[in-house]
């Protein structure tokens, strides 16, 4: 199967990208100036991503908002139209991570479910399924990724350049959701990122992408791509689905509690993961830090004692520490400030767990 | 990409410059284009006997781990140690301030009759 290709794509190789495939389309890895200077960019001043690969799948009509709420672990009763939330859609057997989304809950009522790329027909089929089970004939559940762009403006400078391009998409405050014209071209732009940055992201017609991209580059953004996407996310502490969430992880497991509203009513891996509340997780993600430069790297062990006791899911060079961290897997977690051993490629090496995120 | 008329080649893309029976040793403008960003270079042990193949060194970048072999027989007798902590210097001068190592062959002329000549070694990356 091919890859698909975003909107952008040609002004990605008109700028001499490097693509990647990634969750089934050919995306930006980086730019000719590379991932550290975008990475920096990011942390200092404000870049922008093309995030078109994430889909989204429109949920609207009566019962949308019923069965979103059937669907996911969050709960929509605590935000409002106009407003978007972090949400783990769950495997109803083991009560694993089947993605991790944000949704967009727009002013008129419906929500745009945004999941990982690779997930989108999952979430998809995840919903039809919830919408049959609750009798709502009325629903409509359109996956629409292909009709539009996604780009993510993100740096404490993100605001005030973007204002330049429009001054009603800058002020779009965190987590918000709001329709805003730019240039004419109706957008939907939400105050939320994937960096540990302030920024918006927006939704922009595919036809209309490209000018918008340009007009954001015009502006003094830094265009940026998924290896500075990575490292960014890591310093955050973001989990990456594939990564610190997927099969055979719960929410527990990764230390995202408090995207489970227990107190909601019924939801899809409720029951499964209600087991695990009960005698806790036998696991938990801890971050990692390595006194010096080496990367760890996703299957590198981790041990206590000389015994194996878990593995790292995401490793990277830190640019803004200057060192190696981690996101790992520990069974019966890991105190912070406690040393552990981390075992791959022929070396071992001592590493301290430290709080998350790494960089605020 | 950038391949200097005076240095020979191998096909792990390592370069080598000769002085005398001192065989100075880097990754190439191609090698470090392809890996991205370098964080990391594990700096080979000085005074290691190393063998053609064998695995002297580790550069690790945001995406990728490599490995680094010797390209000839021989001793190594010095390493830049600078690499240690600025690993970019491969990225920003790979066939000066990014070179790895020196690897003194003696009087054994094999390895570096067998490696690649400038022209050879276009035609291979430009497969």
């Amino acid at each position: 199967m091919t890859d698909r290709r975003s909107p952008l794509d040609a002004a990605h190789r008109a700028a001499s990208a490097r693509m990647v495939p990634f969750g089934g389309w050919e995306m930006p890895l980086s730019y000719p100036q590379g991932t550290l200077a975008e990475h920096h960019a990011c942390r200092h001043a404000a870049v922008v991503f093309d995030v078109s690969h994430l889909g989204t799948v429109r949920v609207e009509g009566p019962g949308a908002v019923e069965v979103c709420q059937r669907a996911f672990t969050n709960d929509l009763a605590r935000i409002a139209p106009g407003r978007a939330q972090y949400t783990h859609l769950l495997d109803p057997v083991d009560a694993s991570v089947t993605d991790d989304i944000i949704v967009w809950w727009r002013a008129d009522g419906s929500l745009d479910v945004m999941p990982n790329a690779s997930n989108t027909d999952g979430v998809t089929s995840a919903l039809g399924e919830e919408a049959a089970a609750a009798g709502e004939d009325g629903i409509k559940i359109t996956d629409v990724t292909a009709s539009r762009a996604v780009l993510a403006i993100q740096g404490p400078q993100a605001r005030q350049l973007l204002a330049s391009v429009s001054p009603a998409a800058a002020a779009v405050e965190r987590f918000a959701v709001v329709d805003v014209e730019i240039a004419g071209v109706p957008c939907v732009v939400a105050g939320t990122g994937y960096t540990g940055e302030d920024g918006v992201e927006i939704a922009v017609p595919a036809g209309d992408a490209v000018a918008l991209w340009e007009a954001i580059v015009n502006a003094g953004i830094t265009p940026a791509g998924l290896g500075a996407r990575d490292t960014l996310r890591l310093e955050a502490g973001l989990p990456l689905h594939g990564h610190e969430l997927g099969a055979g992880i719960t929410p527990l497991q990764a230390g995202l509690g408090w995207v489970v509203r227990w107190d909601k009513g019924p939801f899809r891996g409720r029951d499964a993961l209600e087991i695990e509340r009960e005698v806790g997780p036998a696991r938990r993600l801890v971050g990692l830090r390595a006194a010096d430069r080496r990367p760890p790297r996703q299957g590198d062990a981790v041990l206590r004692d000389g015994e194996p006791v878990g593995e790292v899911t995401s490793g990277n060079f830190s640019p803004e520490l200057g060192c190696g961290i981690a996101l790992a897997f520990v069974g019966g977690g890991a105190e912070e400030g406690s040393a552990l051993v981390l075992s791959g490629r022929g070396a071992e090496r001592s590493v301290e767990v430290v709080a998350l995120p790494f960089v605020r | 990409m950038d391949v200097p008329e005076d240095l020979r080649y191998s096909s792990d893309h390592e370069w080598v410059r000769r002085s005398g029976s001192r065989l100075t040793i880097g990754i190439t403008d191609y090698a470090q284009d392809a890996l991205g960003d370098v964080v990391y270079l594990e700096v080979p042990s000085g005074g290691a006997v190393v063998a053609a193949g064998e695995r002297i060194s580790e550069v690790e970048s945001t995406k990728s781990v490599s490995d680094i072999f010797a390209p000839v027989d021989g001793t190594v007798v010095e390493v830049n140690d600078q690499l240690g902590d600025q690993p970019e210097l491969v990225n920003q001068d790979p066939y000066g301030g990014g070179w790895i190592c020196v690897i003194d062959i003696g009087g054994d002329e094999s390895g570096w009759d067998a490696l690649l000549d400038a022209a050879a070694y276009r035609a291979l990356i430009a497969e």
